[in-house]
């Protein structure tokens, strides 16, 4: 799993590329867990180059955005293919996230308030 | 995160991969905990205990822990093993010690066992997928996540007399390709149905079950129809605590918990709430002849009813019996059973052959069950709807008889039958008519039981559909494959004058007339009306009534047949609608059968031709009655008067129509006589009929009005 940190207009973006299961899962967290200190008030997750999320996977992102929300902030998805859309809106996950096309838009976005 | 001395592992497993120490002895099962997964399983006749580890899907094991010592407490085995990936695991356990069946005993240590307490199950992950019958673990127990996220929601507890269930079974509901759903034949599926079932208005779905099963157990070509035969309906548990990963449209990623719980909680926002059919009384495992899945390799004496040779009782008909009424059993259902109202949210349960729950251990009918009295004091399930079938295929027939502490109710196959011979005009069927119209004050006023203790219905899964119940006279299951001697022979179904599908408009138009009486009748009734899926479309099953064995049209529900039969699904939504509406409809106690509230009028009144005169002679087809509006709800709350009549004769006749108090005026709801617009109305837009005297109600016909003020 490959997993890029940047900036855009203020904005923490971090890009997923492969798989995010049971396998890779531990390295996300300890790679997104950090970005999301007192002070972030918003995070852009894509996913454009994720081809899966697992359970394990779907359950991580869960946490960042509850982490985000308790501190007042919002974390916004981008990018995501239609596989894992479905299957984030049957797995009932999809209800706590707001979901982009792409990265620009997702920023834009939560430079406006979160959409 | 909380430091603990227990995160540190004490021992290393002999081929020194694995770091472990002594787990928990509860909760039982695989449980995730800091660091690992503690593993923990119970066996009285056990003499040792091994863990057996695979990778998702794979064959062959990658690691075999032995229990050590250290790691039994009393009869448990239990222990944590750590740095699991848990989410790629499947594990068994092998167990070791006598086989010795005339004792009862049926250890076998070459068999991986399925964790009896596994909350996720693989092996059958897509439905109808050959299995590889070479994999020597063939239901694979898998690890859960358990913090699925319900935000406020919570159990709806509608009383009971106010549920209108729709009983389903999850793949049937959407699997027709008319269904026009993305996720044919699973949870999801029923999910994009939910504005559909708020339109009919039903407020509880009744899942048939969905604990992990086999389709393939039994599995076989029908020699009528070359189709494949399956074990659909699933009535024969592999595991008590996992979802069907088949009915899953995620089962294939492993996520068929979130999938079941996030249908749970849609419909609870929709307002309807769900009942699961639960199977406790056999499992998968069959008689001697049959597979080792869990139980028989883990402790065959505990969990299985034996006769004195240590042969296995067959009061389910399907092999074996599940000994309910053994402390350690007693147990494991009510962890399960509170497993799935905390974990699930789960609002009821009906329990399939609910009477063999009520047997000892030696198979005899207990007077006072323990694990039916435990199940209904248990404060987990304190608000949970427990409903029985009261009766076994061993010949306990315990309609009105069911050990129930004031708390279960039960399918009330006695309805079913006398509504059915009222219906196609049966003699002498008047009387039996009369107390089930009433919440079967004959069967459920004692006890602390009353009207809500009768679930009322016409079909359900086990017989005829509403359709087939008005198209045929005997039974079709030659598909079936067996000659067509499975399946009940008391449908007391009438065909309208010719066997099967027809075109002769004149028999269509009396099937059409003979389903809406019964919805009718069952929605005027006191108690708690269940309704078959599909039938408000009259689904047919092409007279097949025991279509357990049929995954395919037969059993699912036609959804084009909708477009067809639009006018008896608006009055099957309108009779809802009327139901919601009227509350004298739903007493939760029986009638006093006077007048308490100086009405006038007793709380309900018979009728017939003439008013306040019935003919309860063996040939009289005519029943009508009156309940007083003002005594709804034993006088609680305010109502219109509702007044019905029955004519099951073949012939027109007039109703004289009991006068009612000043001002208050005669309108009517219904009229299944009547063509559509003209036979039933909007709640609430009822018209006012002209002769206030009589009414003339057509041939097998049912007439619904309501006493209100006139404007």
């Amino acid at each position: 799993m490959d997993i890029q940190t940047s900036k855009q207009d203020g904005v923490t973006v971090v890009a997923l590329s492969g798989n995010l299961d049971g396998n890779t899962v531990n390295e996300a967290q300890e790679k997104i867990m950090p970005l999301l200190s007192a002070d972030t008030k918003s995070l852009v997750l894509d996913l454009k180059g994720c081809g899966y999320v697992s359970s394990a996977g779907l359950r991580l992102l869960l946490m960042a955005a509850k982490q985000l929300n308790s501190q007042g902030g919002i974390l916004v998805l981008s990018g995501v293919c239609d596989e894992i859309k479905d299957v984030m809106e049957m797995t009932g996950f999809s209800n706590f996230f707001k979901s982009f096309p792409d990265i620009s838009a997702a920023v834009a976005a939560v430079r406006k308030g979160g959409a | 995160m909380m430091l603990r001395v227990d995160l540190h592992p004490t021992h290393v497993s002999e081929d020194g991969k694995y770091h472990l120490r002594v787990g928990k002895p509860l909760p039982f099962g695989a449980s995730i905990v800091p660091g690992g997964v503690n593993f923990s399983i119970y066996s009285r006749y056990a003499t040792s205990c091994k863990l057996v580890l695979f990778n998702k899907h794979e064959q062959k094991p990658f690691c075999v822990i032995p229990f050590k010592d250290e790691f039994r407490i009393g009869n448990v085995f239990t222990m944590v093993v750590f740095d699991l990936d848990y989410e790629n695991l499947e594990y068994g356990f092998y167990m070791d010690g006598p086989f010795d069946p005339r004792q009862g005993h049926r250890f076998d240590k070459t068999k991986v066992l399925m964790d009896p307490y596994a909350k996720a199950i693989g092996g059958r992950d897509v439905w109808g997928k050959t299995p590889d019958w070479n994999d020597i673990y063939q239901h694979r127990a898998r690890i859960c996540f358990d913090d699925f996220d319900w935000e406020s929601d919570h159990p709806l507890e509608t009383p009971i007399e106010d549920l209108v269930i729709y009983e389903m079974h999850v793949r049937g509901f959407t699997r027709h390709p008319s269904s026009g759903v993305k996720h044919p034949g699973t949870f999801a599926g029923i999910k994009e149905k939910i504005p559909y079932l708020k339109e009919l208005g039903v407020s509880c779905v009744e899942l048939m079950p969905i604990h992990e099963f086999d389709e393939f157990e039994n599995s076989r070509v029908s020699p009528t129809t070359g189709k494949m035969l399956m074990n659909y309906w699933g009535y024969s548990n592999v595991g008590f605590f996992a979802p069907k990963a088949g009915f899953a449209a995620t089962g294939k990623f492993g996520m068929q918990v979130d999938e079941c719980k996030t249908l749970i909680k849609e419909l609870h926002k929709n307002g309807i709430e769900v009942i699961l059919d639960v199977v406790f009384n056999h499992t998968a495992e069959g008689n001697e002849k049959g597979p080792y899945i869990s139980y028989r390799g883990i402790d065959n004496k505990t969990y299985y009813l034996l006769t004195p040779d240590g042969y296995y009782f067959n009061f389910s008909g399907c092999g074996n019996t599940l000994n309910c009424n053994n402390p350690l059993v007693r147990n494991m259902i009510l962890d399960c059973l509170r497993y799935w109202a905390a974990d699930y949210h789960v609002d009821g349960f009906r329990f399939d052959l609910a009477s063999i729950l009520g047997r000892d251990q030696n198979g005899a009918p207990m007077h006072s069950p323990p694990l039916l009295e435990t199940l209904a004091f248990d404060p987990i399930l304190g608000k949970c709807k427990l409903i029985a079938e009261a009766w076994d295929a061993g010949g306990l027939y315990q309609v009105g008889s069911f050990p129930a502490w004031g708390r279960w109710a039960e399918w009330n196959g006695k309805y079913r039958d006398d509504l059915r011979k009222f219906l196609k005009g049966e003699p002498g069927s008047l009387g039996g008519m009369a107390q089930r119209l009433q919440g079967s004050p004959d069967l459920y006023s004692w006890e602390g039981r009353g009207a809500t203790a009768s679930i009322n219905f016409i079909t359900a899964h086990d017989g005829f559909t509403l359709y087939d119940m008005v198209s045929y006279n005997g039974k079709h299951n030659e598909a079936n494959g067996e000659n067509n001697s499975d399946g009940s022979n008391d449908n007391y179904s009438w065909n309208c004058g010719w066997e099967g599908e027809s075109t002769d408009p004149a028999v269509n138009k009396l099937r059409m007339k003979q389903m809406k009486n019964a919805v009718a009748m069952l929605l005027v009734s006191q108690g708690t009306p269940m309704i078959l899926a599909g039938d408000e479309m009259a689904n047919t099953q092409w007279g097949n009534n025991n279509a357990y064995c049929q995954d395919n049209e037969i059993s699912w529900i036609d959804w084009s047949q909708l477009d067809k039969n639009r006018e008896l699904f608006n009055f099957f939504k309108k009779m809802i609608a009327f139901r919601k509406a009227h509350p004298v409809l739903r007493s939760s106690g029986h009638f006093k059968n006077r007048d308490y509230m100086g009405s006038g009028f007793a709380d309900i009144t018979w009728h017939g031709q003439k008013a306040w005169n019935v003919d309860w002679s063996a040939e009289s087809r005519m029943l009508a009655f009156l309940l007083c509006g003002m005594h709804a709800k034993g006088g609680t709350v305010d109502d219109n008067s509702i007044y019905v009549a029955m004519n099951m004769h073949w012939e027109m006749h007039g109703f004289e129509l009991p006068k009612l108090n000043h001002h208050m005026q005669w309108y009517v709801f219904a009229n299944t006589d009547a063509q559509p617009p003209f036979d039933i109305w909007e709640p609430g837009k009822e018209v006012r009929i002209e002769n206030q005297n009589e009414f003339l109600v057509g041939p097998r016909s049912v007439v619904i009005l309501v006493g209100k003020e006139s404007k």
